[in-house]
Parts: C-alpha cells; sequence; structure tokens
C-alpha cells in the first residue's frame, strides 16, 4: 500500500468517525438509527461558516491564518459557537419530533422515518439560507508538508486527525469514568431499569441528542475545512458513517472511530484500485459484509 | 398491627390499556417493619399491582400514599427518592455494567459524600458481591444476579423494597438464601411487599399474605393464619382436603 493513500484514508476517516461517534451514540441510547444526523454535521458546518463571517467582519484581524493553518482565530470561535447552537437545534428537533413520538411509544420504523423528515427538512432549510452553492471557511492555499515516508499532509489535516483522536478519547473516558456516562450506559442497556434506580432518563436523552450534536458540529467545521461546504455534505457522509459505526459494533465508542478509519483507508485504496466513481460503493459492501458476517461489529457484543 | 402504615393504595385501578384494567380497585396497606406476601393465581394480576405502585403501568383511578405523600403519578425515577425501590422479575441488573458500576448507577442520586459510605455498607451486607466488583453483571449467576439486584435496590435505603417474584427460575437452595436475605433485611426494618408464586416460601418469611383474583384483594390474613386455612391450602398451596369416608 502507498503510504500516501493509508495517510488520505486516515484523514478521510478521522473525519467519518467523529460523525459515527455520535451515530454511534445516538443509535444505542435513543435506539434508532437518526438519519438526520447527517445533515446536523451539514448544519455544524454551517453554523460555523455564519459566525465566522459575522466575527470577520467584525474584526477583521481574526481572519489572519493562525501559525501553519489556513484559518484564524474566527473559526475556532465560531467552531465553539457552532457546537453550542447545533446542541440547540438538535433539541428543538426533539422537542418539535422526537419527544412527542416517544410519548406516544411510537415503533422503531415510526422514528426512523421520522429523522429522514428531519433530514430532508433540515436540508431543505439549508439550501433556503445559504443556497446550495458550494462555500469554504477561508481561500487560503496550504502546501502540504513532507512527514518522512514519502508521506505529505497539510497542517489542517494533522489537526483534523489529532483533534479526532483527542474527542474520541474524551467520549470514551466520559462514557466509562463520570457519572453521567454510568447513566448513559444504563440507559442504552434498559430504560425501564434506568428509571427505576433513580436515573433521570429524559435527561440522559436530552445529554445524547447534545453531545451527538456537538461531534456532528465539529465533523462538519472539519469537514468544512479539509474539503468544502455545501448542503448536502452530511448527505454524502452518511452512508460512511453508518458503516462505520455498524462496522465498530453499535455503541462502542472506540468501535465507531476504528470503523471510520477502516471506511476511510478502504476508500482511499478503492480510489487507487477501481477508480474515484467507485469510492461510495466501499462503504456499502462493507455494510453489506459486517451485517452477514458480523452484526455485532468488531467491538459489539453479540445478544 | 398498630405501627405506621408507610404504603397504602386506594381504589388502585391500573392496566397496560384503559378499557381493560388488570388491577381493579384494591385497597392495601403495608405497615412499618412488615414483610407482606402478594399470592394468587396466574393471571390474578399481583405483578401488575405491584408495577403500577413502582410506577410502570399506567394507573387510571385510585391512589398510591407512601406515608404521607400521594406518589401515584410520580415516575419511577421520582418514587426511588422517595424511598421506594423496586426489583423487577427478570432483567433487573445491568448486564453490560460492572458489579460496581450497578451499585454506583443507583447510588448517584445519593449526595456525593454518602456514596461511597453507602456502597460500603452494601458490600459488608453482601461480601459475595465485594469478591468481584468489576465482574460483569451479565457473568454472574441467577442468585447472585437476584442478591445484586436487592443489593442495588438497598443503595438508597429506601423505607419500602418491592420484589416481583425473586425466586423464580432459582434452585430450592438459592431461594432459601434469597429468602433468609430478605428476612434480614426486613428485621433491619425495611417494609417489604413480595410477589411469589413460590407459596411455601414466601408464606414462611412473611408477616401477613393477601391473595389477589382477577385484579381484586380476595382474602387477608396473617401468613401462619393463611397457611393453616385449609381452603386457602386447597387453592394456592396444593394441599388436600381430608376426604376420608366416614361410615
Amino acid at each position: 500500500m502507498n503510504p500516501q493513500t493509508l495517510m488520505d484514508g486516515l484523514i478521510a476517516g478521522s473525519m467519518i468517525g467523529l460523525g459515527a461517534v455520535g451515530i454511534t451514540l445516538t443509535y444505542s441510547i435513543l435506539r434508532f438509527a437518526n438519519f438526520a444526523h447527517g445533515d446536523m454535521i451539514s448544519w455544524g458546518a454551517y453554523f460555523a461558516l455564519a459566525i465566522a463571517g459575522a466575527l470577520g467582519a467584525a474584526f477583521s484581524g481574526l481572519l489572519t491564518p493562525i501559525g501553519p493553518f489556513s484559518f484564524g482565530w474566527a473559526l475556532p470561535i465560531a467552531a465553539l459557537a457552532a457546537t453550542v447552537l447545533n446542541g440547540g437545534l438538535a433539541l428543538l428537533v426533539d422537542a418539535l419530533l422526537f419527544k412527542r413520538l416517544r410519548a406516544r411509544n411510537s415503533t422503531v420504523i415510526i422514528m426512523v422515518m421520522a429523522s429522514f423528515g428531519a433530514a430532508l427538512t433540515l436540508r431543505s432549510l439549508l439550501e433556503f439560507i445559504f443556497t446550495s452553492k458550494p462555500a469554504y471557511y477561508t481561500n487560503a492555499l496550504q502546501i502540504a508538508l513532507p512527514l518522512g515516508g514519502g508521506i505529505r499532509a497539510t497542517p489542517d489535516q494533522m489537526l483534523s486527525l489529532a483533534v479526532s483522536v483527542v474527542i474520541v478519547i474524551a467520549v470514551h473516558l466520559l462514557l466509562s469514568r463520570t457519572a453521567i456516562g454510568r447513566s448513559m450506559r444504563a440507559v442504552s442497556e434498559n430504560v425501564q431499569l434506568s428509571g427505576l434506580v433513580g436515573i433521570r432518563v429524559r435527561r440522559v436523552i436530552r445529554i445524547v441528542w447534545v453531545l451527538g450534536a456537538v461531534l456532528a458540529a465539529i465533523a462538519g467545521v472539519f469537514a468544512g475545512v479539509l474539503v468544502q461546504i455545501r448542503p448536502e455534505m452530511g448527505l454524502d457522509l452518511l452512508l460512511p458513517l453508518f458503516a462505520a459505526a455498524i462496522l465498530g459494533g453499535i455503541g462502542s465508542v472506540p468501535g465507531a472511530m476504528f470503523g471510520g478509519l477502516i471506511i476511510g483507508v478502504s476508500e482511499a485504496l478503492a480510489v487507487g484500485v477501481v477508480g474515484a466513481q467507485w469510492r461510495a460503493a466501499v462503504s456499502f459492501v462493507i455494510l453489506i459484509v459486517v451485517l452477514l458476517v458480523r452484526p455485532q461489529g468488531l467491538f459489539g457484543r453479540a445478544e | 398491627m398498630t405501627s405506621a402504615i408507610v404504603l397504602a393504595t386506594s381504589g388502585l385501578v391500573a392496566g397496560y390499556e384503559r378499557d381493560l384494567p388488570i388491577v381493579r380497585g384494591i385497597d392495601f396497606s403495608l405497615h412499618a417493619g412488615e414483610l407482606v406476601v402478594i399470592l394468587g393465581p396466574n393471571g390474578a394480576g399481583k405483578s401488575t399491582f405491584v408495577k403500577a405502585i413502582a410506577g410502570l403501568v399506567p394507573v387510571h383511578a385510585g391512589t398510591t400514599m407512601l406515608g404521607e405523600i400521594d406518589v401515584t403519578a410520580l415516575p419511577a425515577d421520582e418514587k426511588i427518592r422517595h424511598g421506594l425501590a423496586f426489583v423487577p422479575q427478570t432483567e433487573n441488573v445491568f448486564a453490560t455494567l460492572s458489579i460496581k458500576d450497578n451499585l454506583l448507577v443507583a447510588a448517584d442520586i445519593l449526595p456525593k459524600d454518602l456514596r461511597n459510605r453507602r456502597i460500603a455498607e452494601i458490600y459488608a451486607m453482601f461480601p459475595d458481591l465485594a469478591d468481584r466488583t468489576s465482574r460483569r453483571a451479565g457473568q454472574l449467576s441467577g442468585g447472585q444476579r437476584q442478591m445484586l439486584a436487592i443489593a442495588r435496590a438497598l443503595i438508597v435505603e429506601p423505607s419500602v423494597l418491592i420484589l416481583d417474584e425473586p425466586s423464580a427460575g432459582l434452585s430450592p437452595k438459592i431461594v432459601a438464601e434469597v429468602f433468609a436475605r430478605l428476612r434480614s433485611i426486613n428485621r433491619a426494618g425495611v417494609s417489604i411487599i413480595l410477589v411469589e408464586q413460590n407459596v411455601k416460601a414466601a408464606l414462611a418469611v412473611a408477616d401477613r399474605a393477601v391473595i389477589l383474583v382477577e385484579g381484586r384483594l380476595r382474602h387477608e390474613g396473617t401468613a401462619a393464619g393463611l397457611t393453616e386455612d385449609p381452603i386457602i391450602a386447597e387453592l394456592y398451596l396444593g394441599a388436600r382436603p381430608n376426604r376420608a369416608l366416614t361410615p
């Protein structure tokens, strides 16, 4: 394998993994496949675009690139604000839609169909507000730096990889070492018993929505930094996200990131072997193979 | 019984469908320090009755009072905060969590300074659990799981503990251990409601028994009295009436 192909795959995979962590959390705790998660990624990217643009207009110094990176301080500040806004948006969608369906004890298929509706609405709103024209956080060009062994990567790409790893470790520690993480694991296993031991299940569900949306916003910002910002960017990521979450094992945070990296590297390899037009098929093939051979995924437990 | 009533239901009507109540107007009271067993044939509404008290089954009429507090409409996560603990018959532990996390997840509703002390006390009460704190609950035997479920319910020092068929699926030896443990918990001051199919074992540890039939409270009395009642013995304890021929 060409080392550069591996590097490209890892960088793309880190973004997929970040989004897949959000998918795996919402899937295991809210108990349905949320197809609106991809559009939450897009909203996170656009929230950051709008805020960074406003900050840049008000304080032009914030647009000056930070060190080797392509963006100024406006973007990290905007990304932080975007995580908050995206969390609020997720709570709004839950209050308007999913909470009402839960109150009616709706079946999983109704929740999934509702998430399709939410996805379409969110995407259409983005197109209405921002148009479908691609946008960028910065027009600065970056030169890929040699890392040794024939591998090159831009500082933005290395930052994406590093932030993804840090966030996955942080989410893993949150789940395994904290009281709220314990409650989330308990709710993911048995909602009724969770209530009986005193866990406020509705609060846990709200926290999961917010956490998923925060991770989606970060994934969206990095996708925007490394590629471009479009209303369909989240939709295009959706299949790789689900493939990564299922490959890693639903409920496993490290599994989702590992699955994302495998998907990313596989896609990069496929581009080199069978051509870029087959890139999207890779996730689909991996998803089918995992569901047939090991439906619990690499890190999941068989029921 | 002259001690204070710690839990009382009045005209409780409950069931999953409003038009099809399973519990049909039960007046019941549990006194402080009592261990009451709820008996009855299959489909009598025993489990539904205690689940309705615990907040797991919709209540359509009537009230549940926990001491002076009306807890009828409170969800289960609020009832435990008022001292009402419920141990379900099945899936009563978090199988993917360790023993310690099973206890911690229940202790999280306590003030921080109290959590570790309560867990230490629970480990002292259940030394078998203390020996394997990092083991996943799913790896435990049926009896150990039941003990863990009871231990977890006791973490918050409830005033009322309700158990739905704790002997289900356990060997007679383990059942005896579980019931002996329940008796000692009761003697320590926890009032207990026990739903049981294992009538003889339950009556042996209970102070009082109530019998439900078709969602209504049909008989009530001391455990000893019910054991000696020939009709009850025939209907629910499997005893044969004396049918010796007379000349």
